[in-house]
C-alpha cells in the first residue's frame, strides 16, 4: 500500500477542517436540477415547434422541390435550432453534472429525444395545432412575422399562400 | 469513533450533512482500501490510484448535498472512483486492443472451471492484460463482491450488458491467462 493512501484520511480531514474544502449549499444542486428541467423542455418545445414549422413550410411553398428548400433557408429562423441544440447539450452536460448516481444511457436519451420531436411536431401540424399557435401562445409573434414575411394568411381552416402571390 | 460502526454509509452522510464533519472520516476508512483495489485494476499504477482516490472522496465531500440518501452510497462513490479513473486513464491511453483470434460466441462452459481454478491474486494480474470495459464489471464483480445491479449503477449500463462484458470477459481471462 502506498504511503499515500496510509495519509488519505489525514490529508482529507486537514482540509474539511481548514475548510479548505467545503460542501457544497443544497441551492447549487436545486438550482442545477432546475435549469435542466428548464433547459430540456424549452429544447423539446422548441424543437417540436420547429418540426411542425418545417411541415407547414413544405407544404405552403408549391410543387417545386428546390423552390421550396430556398424558401426554406432564406426564411427560416435559424436562432431556434440553435437556441434547441444547446439546451439540449446544456441540459445533458447538467445532468451528468448534478447527478453522479443517475443512470442513464445518453445515447438513448438523444435518440428518443429526436423521435419524440419528429413525432411531436408530426402531430401538432396533423391535427392543426399550428393555427392556434398563431392566435396565442409564446410562438404567436414569431409565426406572424414567418407568414408576414412569407405572405401566407390563416383562412381559419388552415394556413394557405394568399391568392396574389 | 466506535459508535459510529453501527451507522450505515446513508446514515453517516447524513449527519456529515448537519455539520458532523469529524464522522466523515468513517467513510473514508471504510472505502479507501476497497476504491484503491478497484482503481488499481483500472489504471495499473498504485501511486495514481491512490490520487484518483483521493480526488474521488474529495469530490464526493464536496457533492454530499447531490447525493440521494435512498440510494446506496457505495455505488455513488465507485461511481465517481470510475470516473475519476477513466479520466486519468483518457490522458495515459493505457489500453491495450483485444486480440483477433478470440471467438467470444463459443459455447464452452469455461465459467465453472474458470472459477475454481484462479486464485484472486492472478485474477488482478490477469485484469492488467484486458481492455478496461472488460476489466472494469470484472473487478467489481469478483473483487469487489458487487451485485450486477450494483455494476450496472455504478457503470451506467443496462444489467443485461453487464452479463455481456462479464462473459467476454471471462473468455479473455481464460484466454490471456492461459498463455501466461
Amino acid at each position: 500500500m502506498s504511503k499515500e493512501l496510509k495519509n488519505i484520511t489525514d490529508n482529507i480531514m486537514d482540509q474539511i477542517h481548514e475548510e479548505k474544502i467545503k460542501i457544497r449549499p443544497k441551492i447549487y444542486f436545486i438550482t442545477g436540477s432546475i435549469l435542466t428541467f428548464i433547459g430540456l423542455v424549452s429544447s423539446v418545445v422548441i424543437s417540436v415547434f420547429l418540426v411542425g414549422l418545417i411541415r407547414f413550410s413544405l407544404r405552403t411553398h408549391g410543387p417545386m422541390g428546390s423552390y421550396r428548400l430556398d424558401q426554406i433557408f432564406s426564411s427560416f429562423p435559424w436562432w431556434t435550432p440553435v437556441l434547441a441544440t444547446v439546451g439540449l447539450v446544456v441540459g445533458i452536460w447538467l445532468l451528468r453534472k448534478y447527478d453522479f448516481s443517475f443512470k442513464v444511457n445518453f445515447k438513448v436519451i438523444i435518440i428518443g429525444f429526436i423521435l419524440a420531436v419528429i413525432v411531436g411536431g408530426w402531430i401538432i401540424d396533423s391535427v392543426g395545432l399550428n393555427d392556434v399557435l398563431t392566435r396565442q401562445g409564446p410562438m404567436q409573434g414569431m409565426m406572424r412575422e414567418y407568414m408576414h414575411d412569407n405572405y401566407i394568411q390563416s383562412n381559419g381552416q388552415g394556413w394557405g399562400r394568399n391568392r396574389g402571390d | 469513533m466506535s459508535e459510529t460502526i453501527k451507522y450505515t454509509d446513508e446514515e453517516i452522510v447524513e449527519k456529515v450533512r448537519s455539520n458532523d464533519r469529524d464522522i466523515y472520516a468513517v467513510i473514508i476508512e471504510r472505502y479507501k482500501n476497497a476504491l484503491l483495489r478497484y482503481t488499481t485494476s483500472l489504471v495499473h499504477d498504485e501511486d495514481m490510484a491512490s490520487h484518483i482516490v483521493q480526488d474521488s472522496l474529495i469530490k464526493a465531500y464536496t457533492n454530499l448535498n447531490g447525493f440521494n440518501t435512498k440510494k446506496k452510497f457505495s455505488s455513488w462513490i465507485y461511481r465517481i472512483a470510475h470516473n475519476e479513473a477513466m479520466n486519468m486513464l483518457k490522458k495515459y491511453q493505457r489500453e491495450v486492443s483485444i486480440p483477433d483470434d478470440i471467438d467470444f460466441e463459443s459455447d464452452e462452459d469455461i465459467t465453472k472451471d474458470f472459477e475454481k481454478k484462479e486464485t484472486s491474486l492472478h485474477v488482478t494480474e490477469c485484469l492488467r492484460s484486458i481492455p478496461v470495459i472488460y476489466s472494469a464489471p470484472l473487478s467489481l464483480y469478483y473483487l469487489e463482491a458487487m451485485s450486477y445491479e450494483e455494476i450496472s449503477d455504478i457503470l451506467r449500463i443496462p444489467m443485461g450488458t453487464v452479463a455481456t462484458r462479464m462473459s467476454r470477459a471471462k473468455k479473455l481471462m481464460k484466454h490471456i491467462c492461459q498463455k501466461n
